[in-house]
This record gives C-alpha cells, structure tokens and sequence, in this order.
C-alpha cells in the first residue's frame, strides 16, 4: 500500500526539519566544537614551541657551561704551568747561588792555602838563615852570605811554583 | 491494522496525517533537546551538551569510516547527524507510546470509510512511529538515492562509467539498494509495533493475570534494541552510498 502522498510529503517535511535542526541546533554544536579543537591544536602547538624553547636554551646553558669548564681547565693550566716554570727558576737560582757560594769557598780555601804556605815558607827561611848563618859564622863573609841567600831564595821559589 | 486519517484519501495522492505529524513532534523533539543542549553552550561541556558532542563525534566517526576524504565528510556531517537523532526519536516514539483513539463513525473527509473502520475495529491511529510507514522510510530511502546521484553528477565522466565497470549488475544496485535501505527500516519498526500490539491484546487470565506482561517486557527491550541499531544502520548506509559516489578523491 505504497502512497504517492506520504512519500513526497515525508521527503519535504524531513528536508524542511533537516534545515531546521541543522541551522539551529547543529550548527552551534559544530561550531563550538570546532572552536575547541582549534583551541586544543593551539594549546598544543605552544606548548610545542614551548618545549622547542626550552630544549634551544638548555642547549645554550649546556654550552654556556661547557665553555666555562673549559676556560677554568685553560686557568688551571696555566697556572699550573707558571707554577712550574717559577719552581724550575727558583731552583735554578739556588743552584747558581749555591754554586757561586762552593766558587767564592774554593777561592778562599786556596788563597788561605797559599798564604799559609808563603808564611811557612818565609818562616823556614828565616830558619834555614838562622841555622846556616849560626853554623857558617865563622866560614863565611858576608859577600858568600848574601850569594848563598840568593842561590836558596831561587831553588826555594822553584820548589813553591 | 489500524486505519490512518488521510489527506486527499481518494486522489493518486493520499496523504497519512498521523506519519506527517509524527515526523513534525519527532523533528520538534530533536530540535528542542538540541536547543537545550546549546542553551549554555561552554568550552568546557557539561550535562546534556556532552551527550550532544558525544553524538556528534560518534556520526564522525561514522562517517569518517565510511566516506572517501575529509572533504565529503565535512559536507555530511549535519546531513548524517540530524538523520540519527531523527531516527533515533523516530524509532523509539512508537515503544513509549502509541495512541489510537476508537471511531463509530465514519469521516469521508479524512479517508476514514465505513469499509476500513470495520477492518480496524473502530481503531484509527494518532500516535506512532513514523518510520512503521513503508511510504516514508521508501521516501527517506529515495532523497538519500537522489542525494547520491547528484553529488556523483559532479564528475558526469566518472559518474556514467560507475555504471558498467567493474560490472553492469551495478545497474541493478541502483533500484535494490534504495528499496532495501527503506524497506528494512520499515519492516523492523513496524514489526515491533505490531508484536507490541499483540502482546497487549492477549487477555488477561482469569480476567486477572496479565500472561502477556513478560513476554511484552522482553519484546519491548529487544525492540528498543532495533530501534536503536536501525537508526545507525540506515545513517551508515546513507553515508556508505553518498560515500560510494563522491568520485572526488576516490583512488579508483
């Protein structure tokens, strides 16, 4: 029983009930809920680029960092190195100190040595006059003396060179 | 069978009030609960605004599945949302209630003859569900056809060549497929009314014990079921055919 009717009428009640609901009741449905996704895609994104922010200045301090270590090492080493360089020259300095002091002692030794030795020299002379004259008294006069003087004087200043 | 007030009864163009009128509350109720829903439309959803939103993104999703690209989807959206809740409401107004009112007499005006009020027992019916009218879910079944055709007569070339390839039996879905898309919407919501009917026409015990009140209450679970699943089915099927001829964006 199929009516002509019915079907044309229900095909233009539904269309005229589709505008309907769609104009007022679909439509700010839709909309609002578009306008949350597109609210919800915007969060989204910021907090994307947020996060890109975040992880451009992380990497900066992370560098930032980096540099800092690596001058405090460059310091260190630097210092230590001036450190060193001051102790080699410390020590270089004593050791030319201590040399010259060891020099200037060797010297003195021997300008002591030779002193001493002139003095004795000059004391066993006197001696040797002294016991030659006291046993050549009486043989000798005093132009023998004085040649006899001179003959000891050069083998003497031989034997001390 | 109950008999329905008519418009031009007796003409190639009878009319069934009760359907028309039905489909108007049933349209009315949609736009009301919608109305509500969006009172206080807020970003943030609460009460019956979620439930629409939910409703919404479900006929996304439905259609999502079933359309070829975002384009056609967006473009049937309201088309697939208002036919759910509509059949929706449609479907379930003839579980909650259906009214008929007894005649004793005749009204020629209305197409109520003696002749069919003696087949319906004096009973002629006000209140159903819209969709137990084969007229109007064939009507229903025929717009969505048009709708498909038309939207494939943007692309005339693609349009006349779906015809014959893969194969020329496609012809034949053209008339099965509207038929059956009406047909099965009809035949499920106006076998649960009638079973309804039924059921509460047993009588009672004794004139007491209501035997039928179980099998009633079974009946009317299972039958908010099919309302429930009709209502998806043909919106599927209507997004499944429109979807079937939106050439544009289609891999083949």
């Amino acid at each position: 029983m199929f009516e002509t009717g019915t079907f044309v009428v229900s095909i233009v009640t539904f269309l005229i009930l589709f505008w309907l609901i769609q104009r007022f009741g679909f439509k700010p449905l839709a909309n609002i809920m578009e306008q949350r996704r597109l609210h919800v895609e915007k969060q989204i994104s910021d907090a994307e680029q947020q996060r890109a922010e975040a992880e451009k200045l992380l990497a900066e301090q992370r560098a930032l960092l980096e540099q800092a270590r690596q001058d405090a090492r460059n310091l260190l080493d630097a210092a230590r190195a001036r450190a060193d360089e001051q102790a080699r020259s410390i020590i270089a300095e004593a050791q030319a100190e201590s040399q010259r002091l060891l020099d200037e002692a060797r010297q003195l030794i021997e300008r002591e040595r030779t002193e001493a030795l002139n003095a004795a020299l000059q004391q066993v002379a006197e001696i040797t006059v002294e016991l030659t004259s006291k046993l050549l008294r009486n043989h000798v006069s005093e132009t023998v003396h004085k040649e006899m003087l001179q003959e000891a004087e050069k083998q003497l200043g031989e034997l001390v060179c | 069978m109950p008999a329905f007030p008519y418009l031009f009864a007796n003409t190639f163009f009878p009319i069934n009030l009760t359907t028309i009128a039905m489909m108007v509350f049933a349209g009315l109720v949609v736009l009301i609960a919608l109305r509500i829903a969006v009172r206080k439309l807020d970003m943030h959803p609460r009460g019956f605004q979620n439930v629409m939103e939910w409703a919404v993104e479900f006929t996304a999703t439905m259609a999502k599945d079933t359309m070829p690209n975002e384009q056609v989807v967006q473009w049937i959206m309201p088309l697939a949302f208002t036919m759910l809740i509509f059949l929706f409401v449609s479907n379930w107004l003839g579980l909650i209630a259906t009214v008929a009112i007894h005649l004793h007499h005749p009204v020629p005006a209305l197409g109520i003859t003696a002749e069919k009020l003696s087949e319906s027992k004096g009973e002629v019916m006000l209140f159903d569900s819209p969709t137990a009218n084969m007229s109007m879910t064939l009507g229903l079944a025929v717009m969505v056809w048009i709708i498909a055709h038309a939207r494939g007569l943007r692309h005339p070339k693609i349009w006349l060549k779906h015809f014959v390839s893969p194969s020329p039996l496609a012809i034949l879905e053209e008339i099965t497929n509207p038929l059956t898309h009406g047909m099965r919407l009809y035949g499920n919501i106006f076998a649960g009314e009638a079973l309804i009917g039924i059921f509460l026409g047993i009588p009672y015990l004794f004139g007491w014990v209501p035997t039928g009140l179980p099998l009633l209450l079974v009946w009317l679970f299972y039958s908010g079921f099919v309302s429930t699943i009709q209502a998806y089915v043909f919106s599927i099927l209507m997004c499944l055919y429109i979807g079937n001829k939106s050439f544009e964006g289609q891999t083949h």
